[in-house]
Protein backbone atom coordinates (compact mmCIF):
# COMPACT_ATOMS: atom_id res chain seq x y z
CA UNK A 1 0.00 0.00 0.00
CA UNK A 2 2.89 2.24 0.60
CA UNK A 3 4.03 2.17 -3.17
CA UNK A 4 1.21 4.26 -3.78
CA UNK A 5 1.10 6.35 -0.76
CA UNK A 6 1.92 9.81 -3.19
CA UNK A 7 -0.57 8.89 -6.05
CA UNK A 8 -3.91 10.77 -5.90
CA UNK A 9 -7.20 11.13 -7.61
CA UNK A 10 -7.15 13.33 -10.83
CA UNK A 11 -10.61 12.74 -11.20
CA UNK A 12 -13.32 10.23 -10.01
CA UNK A 13 -16.35 9.14 -11.66
CA UNK A 14 -19.20 7.40 -10.55
CA UNK A 15 -20.74 5.60 -13.20
CA UNK A 16 -24.56 4.70 -13.11
CA UNK A 17 -25.66 3.11 -9.62
CA UNK A 18 -22.77 0.50 -9.12
CA UNK A 19 -19.66 1.45 -10.34
CA UNK A 20 -16.69 4.21 -9.73
CA UNK A 21 -14.16 5.12 -11.60
CA UNK A 22 -11.05 6.87 -10.59
CA UNK A 23 -8.09 8.03 -12.33
CA UNK A 24 -5.05 8.43 -11.04
CA UNK A 25 -2.05 11.26 -11.31
CA UNK A 26 0.03 8.75 -12.48
CA UNK A 27 -2.07 7.78 -15.47
CA UNK A 28 -3.46 4.66 -14.17
CA UNK A 29 -7.14 4.24 -14.28
CA UNK A 30 -9.42 1.46 -11.85
CA UNK A 31 -12.66 0.50 -12.20
CA UNK A 32 -14.24 -0.65 -8.83
CA UNK A 33 -17.83 -2.67 -8.90
CA UNK A 34 -20.09 -1.72 -5.78
CA UNK A 35 -20.09 -5.15 -4.73
CA UNK A 36 -16.54 -5.58 -4.78
CA UNK A 37 -15.42 -2.74 -2.50
CA UNK A 38 -18.16 -3.59 -0.28
CA UNK A 39 -16.54 -6.86 0.54
CA UNK A 40 -13.13 -5.27 0.94
CA UNK A 41 -14.81 -3.04 3.35
CA UNK A 42 -12.15 -2.83 6.50
CA UNK A 43 -14.47 -1.24 8.93
CA UNK A 44 -14.57 -2.24 12.53
CA UNK A 45 -18.02 -4.34 11.67
CA UNK A 46 -16.51 -6.39 8.97
CA UNK A 47 -13.14 -6.88 10.10
CA UNK A 48 -12.41 -7.43 13.74
CA UNK A 49 -10.81 -4.45 15.53
CA UNK A 50 -8.25 -6.86 17.63
CA UNK A 51 -7.27 -9.96 16.01
CA UNK A 52 -8.08 -8.55 12.28
CA UNK A 53 -9.67 -11.45 11.57
CA UNK A 54 -12.37 -11.17 9.01
CA UNK A 55 -16.24 -10.90 10.40
CA UNK A 56 -17.70 -10.52 6.69
CA UNK A 57 -18.47 -13.43 4.96
CA UNK A 58 -18.19 -11.74 1.13
CA UNK A 59 -20.32 -14.53 -0.20
CA UNK A 60 -23.38 -12.65 1.64
CA UNK A 61 -23.05 -9.73 -0.87
CA UNK A 62 -24.85 -9.82 -3.69
CA UNK A 63 -23.13 -9.26 -7.13
CA UNK A 64 -25.56 -6.51 -7.87
CA UNK A 65 -25.06 -3.97 -5.35
CA UNK A 66 -25.67 -0.80 -5.88
CA UNK A 67 -24.51 2.65 -4.44
CA UNK A 68 -27.01 4.56 -2.83
CA UNK A 69 -24.50 7.64 -2.42
CA UNK A 70 -20.58 8.11 -2.84
CA UNK A 71 -19.13 11.29 -0.54
CA UNK A 72 -15.60 12.50 -0.50
CA UNK A 73 -14.10 12.07 2.97
CA UNK A 74 -11.99 15.29 3.39
CA UNK A 75 -9.04 14.80 0.92
CA UNK A 76 -8.00 11.23 1.63
CA UNK A 77 -10.71 8.78 1.37
CA UNK A 78 -13.69 8.18 -0.31
CA UNK A 79 -17.02 7.19 1.76
CA UNK A 80 -19.92 4.93 0.86
CA UNK A 81 -23.47 4.22 1.14
CA UNK A 82 -24.74 0.84 -0.11
CA UNK A 83 -28.03 -0.68 -0.87
CA UNK A 84 -27.67 -3.27 1.58
CA UNK A 85 -27.69 -0.41 4.47
CA UNK A 86 -24.11 -0.24 5.12
CA UNK A 87 -22.25 2.91 5.69
CA UNK A 88 -19.99 2.43 8.19
CA UNK A 89 -16.49 1.89 6.07
CA UNK A 90 -13.45 4.57 5.10
CA UNK A 91 -11.41 4.09 2.26
CA UNK A 92 -8.20 5.88 1.88
CA UNK A 93 -7.23 6.38 -1.51
CA UNK A 94 -4.07 4.54 -0.90
CA UNK A 95 -5.96 2.03 0.26
CA UNK A 96 -8.54 1.95 -3.04
CA UNK A 97 -5.57 2.08 -5.35
CA UNK A 98 -4.31 -1.24 -3.56
CA UNK A 99 -7.37 -2.71 -4.51
CA UNK A 100 -7.23 -2.08 -7.96
CA UNK A 101 -9.02 -5.07 -9.49
CA UNK A 102 -7.55 -4.20 -13.07
CA UNK A 103 -5.44 -7.22 -14.66
CA UNK A 104 -2.00 -5.47 -14.25
CA UNK A 105 -2.47 -4.98 -10.46
CA UNK A 106 -4.57 -7.64 -9.28
CA UNK A 107 -1.70 -9.84 -9.51
CA UNK A 108 0.83 -7.41 -7.80
CA UNK A 109 -0.85 -5.62 -5.05
CA UNK A 110 -1.27 -7.42 -1.90
CA UNK A 111 -4.95 -7.49 -0.35
CA UNK A 112 -5.47 -6.26 3.11
CA UNK B 1 9.64 60.39 -27.97
CA UNK B 2 7.13 63.24 -26.23
CA UNK B 3 3.43 62.50 -27.59
CA UNK B 4 3.87 58.65 -28.47
CA UNK B 5 1.14 57.29 -27.74
CA UNK B 6 1.81 54.12 -24.91
CA UNK B 7 -0.40 50.88 -26.00
CA UNK B 8 -2.14 48.62 -23.64
CA UNK B 9 0.31 45.48 -24.75
CA UNK B 10 3.36 47.10 -24.94
CA UNK B 11 2.68 47.45 -20.76
CA UNK B 12 1.48 43.60 -20.49
CA UNK B 13 4.33 42.42 -22.34
CA UNK B 14 6.09 44.59 -19.88
CA UNK B 15 4.76 43.47 -17.19
CA UNK B 16 5.22 39.89 -18.22
CA UNK B 17 9.02 39.87 -17.04
CA UNK B 18 8.04 40.52 -13.59
CA UNK B 19 7.77 36.72 -12.10
CA UNK B 20 6.05 35.67 -8.77
CA UNK B 21 9.32 34.06 -7.12
CA UNK B 22 6.69 31.53 -5.02
CA UNK B 23 4.47 30.69 -8.24
CA UNK B 24 7.16 31.03 -10.48
CA UNK B 25 4.50 32.62 -13.13
CA UNK B 26 4.88 36.03 -14.41
CA UNK B 27 2.43 38.42 -12.88
CA UNK B 28 0.22 38.96 -15.97
CA UNK B 29 -0.42 35.41 -16.63
CA UNK B 30 -1.42 34.87 -12.94
CA UNK B 31 -4.04 37.21 -13.95
CA UNK B 32 -2.50 39.83 -10.65
CA UNK B 33 -2.53 42.95 -13.24
CA UNK B 34 -6.10 44.91 -12.66
CA UNK B 35 -6.92 48.29 -13.57
CA UNK B 36 -4.60 49.21 -15.95
CA UNK B 37 -5.22 52.87 -17.50
CA UNK B 38 -2.87 54.75 -19.39
CA UNK B 39 -3.35 58.30 -19.64
CA UNK B 40 -0.87 60.72 -21.62
CA UNK B 41 2.38 59.54 -20.43
CA UNK B 42 1.06 58.02 -16.59
CA UNK B 43 0.52 54.43 -16.37
CA UNK B 44 -1.46 53.22 -13.52
CA UNK B 45 -2.19 49.87 -12.66
CA UNK B 46 -3.18 47.52 -9.17
CA UNK B 47 -1.03 43.89 -8.53
CA UNK B 48 -3.78 41.99 -7.14
CA UNK B 49 -1.75 39.75 -4.78
CA UNK B 50 -2.75 36.11 -3.10
CA UNK B 51 -2.32 38.06 0.44
CA UNK B 52 -2.02 40.89 2.21
CA UNK B 53 0.86 39.14 3.63
CA UNK B 54 3.06 38.37 0.77
CA UNK B 55 6.51 38.31 1.83
CA UNK B 56 7.86 40.04 -1.59
CA UNK B 57 5.39 42.82 -2.57
CA UNK B 58 7.80 45.68 -2.24
CA UNK B 59 10.05 43.76 -4.57
CA UNK B 60 7.19 42.92 -6.84
CA UNK B 61 5.55 46.18 -6.98
CA UNK B 62 9.86 47.75 -7.59
CA UNK B 63 10.13 45.08 -10.19
CA UNK B 64 6.81 46.13 -12.17
CA UNK B 65 7.29 49.62 -12.06
CA UNK B 66 10.77 49.24 -13.63
CA UNK B 67 9.30 47.30 -16.03
CA UNK B 68 7.08 49.71 -16.93
CA UNK B 69 9.43 52.90 -16.48
CA UNK B 70 11.80 51.84 -19.41
CA UNK B 71 8.70 51.56 -22.18
CA UNK B 72 9.12 54.80 -24.78
CA UNK B 73 6.62 57.76 -23.52
CA UNK B 74 6.27 56.54 -19.90
CA UNK B 75 7.18 59.31 -18.03
CA UNK B 76 5.47 58.20 -14.63
CA UNK B 77 4.13 54.47 -13.30
CA UNK B 78 1.72 54.37 -10.45
CA UNK B 79 1.44 51.05 -8.85
CA UNK B 80 -1.09 50.03 -6.57
CA UNK B 81 -1.05 47.25 -4.60
CA UNK B 82 -4.28 45.01 -3.64
CA UNK B 83 -4.68 41.52 -2.08
CA UNK B 84 -6.90 39.07 -2.46
CA UNK B 85 -6.64 35.71 -0.50
CA UNK B 86 -7.85 32.96 -3.29
CA UNK B 87 -10.08 30.65 -1.72
CA UNK B 88 -8.83 26.74 -1.31
CA UNK B 89 -10.07 25.12 -4.47
CA UNK B 90 -12.07 22.53 -2.31
CA UNK B 91 -13.88 24.92 -0.03
CA UNK B 92 -17.07 25.90 -0.65
CA UNK B 93 -19.30 23.80 1.81
CA UNK B 94 -21.71 26.13 2.92
CA UNK B 95 -21.59 26.84 6.50
CA UNK B 96 -18.27 27.72 6.07
CA UNK B 97 -18.80 28.83 2.21
CA UNK B 98 -17.15 32.56 3.50
CA UNK B 99 -13.88 31.15 4.90
CA UNK B 100 -10.98 30.76 2.16
CA UNK B 101 -8.61 28.46 4.12
CA UNK B 102 -8.31 26.37 7.09
CA UNK B 103 -4.92 26.04 7.91
CA UNK B 104 -4.57 23.61 11.19
CA UNK B 105 -1.66 24.07 14.05
CA UNK B 106 -0.37 20.83 15.51
CA UNK B 107 2.42 20.01 17.68
CA UNK B 108 3.65 16.50 18.72
CA UNK B 109 3.71 17.14 22.04
CA UNK B 110 2.35 19.62 24.57
CA UNK B 111 4.05 22.84 25.97
CA UNK B 112 5.97 23.59 23.03
CA UNK B 113 3.98 27.15 22.64
CA UNK B 114 1.58 26.08 20.33
CA UNK B 115 -1.28 28.43 21.65
CA UNK B 116 1.38 31.21 21.74
CA UNK B 117 2.39 30.74 18.23
CA UNK B 118 -0.96 30.10 16.93
CA UNK B 119 -2.49 33.95 18.73
CA UNK B 120 0.60 36.00 17.65
CA UNK B 121 0.59 34.45 14.19
CA UNK B 122 -3.29 35.15 13.45
CA UNK B 123 -2.16 38.90 15.32
CA UNK B 124 0.58 38.95 12.56
CA UNK B 125 -1.54 38.07 9.35
CA UNK B 126 -4.83 40.25 10.82
CA UNK B 127 -2.26 43.14 10.87
CA UNK B 128 -1.00 42.39 7.54
CA UNK B 129 -5.28 43.24 6.51
CA UNK B 130 -6.29 39.54 6.19
CA UNK B 131 -9.43 38.38 7.64
CA UNK B 132 -8.40 36.08 10.58
CA UNK B 133 -10.41 33.68 12.45
CA UNK B 134 -9.34 31.64 15.53
CA UNK B 135 -10.77 28.30 16.38
CA UNK B 136 -9.20 26.58 19.52
CA UNK B 137 -9.65 22.92 19.50
CA UNK B 138 -7.37 21.99 22.29
CA UNK B 139 -10.54 21.17 24.32
CA UNK B 140 -8.06 19.28 26.90
CA UNK B 141 -6.36 22.90 27.57
CA UNK B 142 -8.02 25.30 26.05
CA UNK B 143 -5.40 28.68 26.46
CA UNK B 144 -6.75 31.20 23.70
CA UNK B 145 -9.20 32.96 25.28
CA UNK B 146 -6.81 33.92 28.15
CA UNK B 147 -3.95 35.01 25.69
CA UNK B 148 -6.52 37.27 23.85
CA UNK B 149 -7.93 38.42 26.96
CA UNK B 150 -11.43 37.61 26.30
CA UNK B 151 -13.07 35.22 28.42
CA UNK B 152 -16.98 35.69 28.56
CA UNK B 153 -19.48 32.65 27.57
CA UNK B 154 -19.88 32.66 23.87
CA UNK B 155 -22.87 34.15 22.34
CA UNK B 156 -25.86 32.37 21.00
CA UNK B 157 -28.41 33.89 18.00
CA UNK B 158 -30.78 31.47 17.24
CA UNK B 159 -29.72 28.28 16.06
CA UNK B 160 -25.85 29.69 15.65
CA UNK B 161 -22.72 30.72 18.06
CA UNK B 162 -21.08 33.82 17.23
CA UNK B 163 -17.67 34.33 17.65
CA UNK B 164 -15.85 36.31 20.09
CA UNK B 165 -14.29 39.37 18.73
CA UNK B 166 -11.35 40.92 19.96
CA UNK B 167 -8.03 42.44 18.34
CA UNK B 168 -9.47 42.21 15.19
CA UNK B 169 -9.93 38.41 15.53
CA UNK B 170 -12.58 35.91 15.63
CA UNK B 171 -12.22 33.62 17.67
CA UNK B 172 -14.35 30.42 19.43
CA UNK B 173 -12.95 28.32 22.09
CA UNK B 174 -13.79 25.71 24.10
CA UNK B 175 -13.17 27.35 26.47
CA UNK B 176 -15.80 29.73 25.80
CA UNK B 177 -18.56 26.79 26.16
CA UNK B 178 -17.40 25.78 29.92
CA UNK B 179 -15.99 27.77 32.92
CA UNK B 180 -12.42 28.72 33.51
CA UNK B 181 -11.57 26.49 36.23
CA UNK B 182 -13.43 23.04 35.40
CA UNK B 183 -11.17 20.69 33.80
CA UNK B 184 -12.83 19.04 30.63
CA UNK B 185 -12.89 15.55 31.13
CA UNK B 186 -14.66 14.24 27.43
CA UNK B 187 -14.37 11.08 25.51
CA UNK B 188 -13.81 10.68 22.00
CA UNK B 189 -16.95 10.77 20.26
CA UNK B 190 -17.90 14.42 22.50
CA UNK B 191 -14.90 15.89 20.93
CA UNK B 192 -15.61 15.03 18.08
CA UNK B 193 -19.56 16.38 18.11
CA UNK B 194 -17.44 19.59 20.09
CA UNK B 195 -15.05 20.55 16.93
CA UNK B 196 -17.66 19.93 14.31
CA UNK B 197 -20.26 22.30 16.04
CA UNK B 198 -16.95 24.61 16.34
CA UNK B 199 -16.32 24.44 12.28
CA UNK B 200 -20.02 24.64 10.93
CA UNK B 201 -22.32 26.06 13.58
CA UNK B 202 -20.36 29.38 14.00
CA UNK B 203 -21.13 32.31 12.32
CA UNK B 204 -17.75 32.66 11.06
CA UNK B 205 -18.69 34.88 8.09
CA UNK B 206 -16.25 36.26 5.83
CA UNK B 207 -12.48 34.67 6.36
CA UNK B 208 -9.37 34.95 4.67
CA UNK B 209 -7.41 32.68 7.25
CA UNK B 210 -8.74 30.40 9.84
CA UNK B 211 -6.56 28.97 11.90
CA UNK B 212 -7.07 25.74 13.86
CA UNK B 213 -4.83 25.22 17.45
CA UNK B 214 -5.26 21.32 17.06
CA UNK B 215 -4.55 19.64 20.91
CA UNK B 216 -1.00 18.20 21.06
CA UNK B 217 -0.19 14.51 18.99
CA UNK B 218 -2.29 12.25 17.24
CA UNK B 219 -5.78 11.95 17.74
CA UNK B 220 -9.80 12.04 17.52
CA UNK B 221 -9.82 15.55 17.10
CA UNK B 222 -6.93 15.82 14.25
CA UNK B 223 -8.81 13.13 12.16
CA UNK B 224 -12.43 14.95 12.51
CA UNK B 225 -10.37 17.87 11.62
CA UNK B 226 -9.34 16.42 8.72
CA UNK B 227 -12.66 14.13 7.49
CA UNK B 228 -14.37 17.31 8.62
CA UNK B 229 -13.10 19.69 6.13
CA UNK B 230 -11.00 20.32 3.08
CA UNK B 231 -8.13 21.90 5.03
CA UNK B 232 -5.65 23.81 2.92
CA UNK B 233 -2.70 22.60 5.26
CA UNK B 234 -0.84 22.10 8.79
CA UNK B 235 1.78 23.90 10.11
CA UNK B 236 4.14 21.85 12.85
CA UNK B 237 5.55 24.01 16.09
CA UNK B 238 7.87 22.07 17.44
CA UNK B 239 11.37 22.84 19.98
CA UNK B 240 14.41 21.81 19.08
CA UNK B 241 15.01 18.97 21.05
CA UNK B 242 11.79 17.29 20.20
CA UNK B 243 12.15 17.40 16.76
CA UNK B 244 14.60 14.63 17.10
CA UNK B 245 12.66 12.11 18.66
CA UNK B 246 9.82 10.63 16.92
CA UNK B 247 7.00 12.45 18.07
CA UNK B 248 6.78 14.95 16.09
CA UNK B 249 7.34 13.01 13.04
CA UNK B 250 4.04 11.08 14.14
CA UNK B 251 2.04 14.20 13.63
CA UNK B 252 3.89 14.61 10.74
CA UNK B 253 2.90 11.65 9.07
CA UNK B 254 -0.86 11.83 9.96
CA UNK B 255 -1.62 14.50 8.10
CA UNK B 256 0.17 12.89 5.34
CA UNK B 257 -1.91 9.39 5.33
CA UNK B 258 -5.23 11.76 5.53
CA UNK B 259 -3.63 14.34 2.48
CA UNK B 260 -3.30 17.58 4.53
CA UNK B 261 -0.46 19.88 3.02
CA UNK B 262 2.67 20.06 5.36
CA UNK B 263 2.76 24.07 5.02
CA UNK B 264 5.85 24.21 6.95
CA UNK B 265 7.08 23.95 10.51
CA UNK B 266 8.58 26.50 13.03
CA UNK B 267 11.06 25.70 15.78
CA UNK B 268 9.71 27.52 19.08
CA UNK B 269 12.27 28.41 21.85
CA UNK B 270 15.14 28.44 19.45
CA UNK B 271 17.05 30.20 22.08
CA UNK B 272 17.03 32.53 24.91
CA UNK B 273 18.61 35.61 24.90
CA UNK B 274 19.60 36.80 28.85
CA UNK B 275 17.73 40.12 29.50
CA UNK B 276 20.64 41.53 31.95
CA UNK B 277 23.65 40.73 29.69
CA UNK B 278 22.34 40.28 26.25
CA UNK B 279 24.21 36.85 25.83
CA UNK B 280 22.68 33.91 23.47
CA UNK B 281 21.95 30.58 25.70
CA UNK B 282 20.86 28.18 23.06
CA UNK B 283 19.02 25.99 25.99
CA UNK B 284 17.65 22.86 23.76
CA UNK B 285 19.76 23.11 21.24
CA UNK B 286 19.52 25.16 18.02
CA UNK B 287 18.67 24.55 14.52
CA UNK B 288 17.32 20.75 14.40
CA UNK B 289 13.84 22.06 13.03
CA UNK B 290 15.73 23.57 9.70
CA UNK B 291 18.03 20.55 9.29
CA UNK B 292 14.74 18.24 9.88
CA UNK B 293 13.14 20.36 7.44
CA UNK B 294 15.44 20.09 5.02
CA UNK B 295 15.92 16.35 5.48
CA UNK B 296 12.12 16.44 5.05
CA UNK B 297 11.64 18.62 2.70
CA UNK B 298 9.07 20.78 3.96
CA UNK B 299 9.39 24.71 4.23
CA UNK B 300 10.98 26.28 6.82
CA UNK B 301 9.00 28.81 7.99
CA UNK B 302 11.41 30.15 11.09
CA UNK B 303 12.54 30.41 14.90
CA UNK B 304 10.79 31.89 17.73
CA UNK B 305 13.17 32.92 20.92
CA UNK B 306 12.28 32.13 24.29
CA UNK B 307 11.49 35.31 25.49
CA UNK B 308 9.73 36.45 28.93
CA UNK B 309 7.71 38.99 27.68
CA UNK B 310 5.92 36.74 25.23
CA UNK B 311 4.74 35.05 28.17
CA UNK B 312 3.68 37.87 30.11
CA UNK B 313 1.81 39.59 26.94
CA UNK B 314 0.02 36.05 26.19
CA UNK B 315 -0.75 35.97 30.04
CA UNK B 316 -2.32 39.93 30.01
CA UNK B 317 -4.16 38.96 26.85
CA UNK B 318 -2.62 41.15 24.34
CA UNK B 319 0.26 39.31 21.93
CA UNK B 320 3.43 41.08 22.04
CA UNK B 321 3.08 41.24 17.66
CA UNK B 322 0.06 43.56 19.14
CA UNK B 323 1.77 45.22 22.31
CA UNK B 324 5.34 45.88 21.11
CA UNK B 325 5.13 45.90 17.27
CA UNK B 326 8.66 47.18 16.78
CA UNK B 327 10.15 44.12 19.27
CA UNK B 328 12.64 41.79 17.27
CA UNK B 329 10.11 39.03 18.71
CA UNK B 330 6.85 40.90 16.93
CA UNK B 331 9.50 41.15 13.62
CA UNK B 332 10.05 37.25 13.89
CA UNK B 333 6.43 36.63 13.65
CA UNK B 334 5.31 38.54 11.05
CA UNK B 335 8.20 37.00 8.92
CA UNK B 336 6.47 33.47 9.66
CA UNK B 337 3.08 34.89 9.40
CA UNK B 338 4.59 35.71 5.58
CA UNK B 339 5.87 33.05 4.68
CA UNK B 340 3.25 31.09 5.51
CA UNK B 341 0.49 32.96 3.95
CA UNK B 342 3.16 31.95 0.93
CA UNK B 343 3.20 28.75 1.01
CA UNK B 344 -0.99 28.84 1.64
CA UNK B 345 -0.90 30.48 -1.96
CA UNK B 346 1.22 28.11 -3.36
CA UNK B 347 -1.20 25.26 -2.06
CA UNK B 348 -3.94 27.09 -3.92
CA UNK B 349 -2.05 27.50 -7.07
CA UNK B 350 -1.31 23.68 -7.34
CA UNK B 351 -4.23 21.84 -5.52
CA UNK B 352 -7.05 20.93 -8.22
CA UNK B 353 -10.48 20.18 -6.71
CA UNK B 354 -11.12 16.89 -6.05
CA UNK B 355 -15.08 16.05 -6.64
CA UNK B 356 -17.20 13.07 -7.70
CA UNK B 357 -18.67 12.82 -11.23
CA UNK B 358 -21.57 11.34 -11.80
CA UNK B 359 -22.03 9.27 -15.21
CA UNK B 360 -25.39 8.21 -15.77
CA UNK B 361 -25.91 5.10 -18.23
Amino acid sequence: MNAHASVRPSAIRKIGAAEIQILWSDGHASTYRASYLRRHCRCALCVDELTGRPVLVPEVIPDDLTFLGVELVGQYALHFRWSDGHSTGIYPFAHLRALCPCEHCAGTSSRA
Amino acid sequence: MFGRKIREEDVLRALRQVVDPDLHRDIVSLGFVKNLRIEGSVVSFDINLTTPACPVKERLREEARRAVAQLDGVREVRVNLTAEVRPHAALDRSALAGVRNIVAIGSGKGGVGKSTITVNLAAALCTSGARVGLLDADIYGPAIPLMLGHQQHAQVRGNRILPAEHHGLRFISMGLFVSGDKPLIWRGPMAHKALQQCLFDVEWGELDYLLVDLPPGTGDVHLTLAQSVPVTGAVIVSTPQDVGLVISMKTLRMFQQTNVAILGIIENMSYYICSHCGAREEIFGHGGVRRASEELGIPFLGEIPIDTRIRRQADTGVPIVLADPTSPVAAAYREIAERLAAQISIVNYQTAPLRIEEVSI
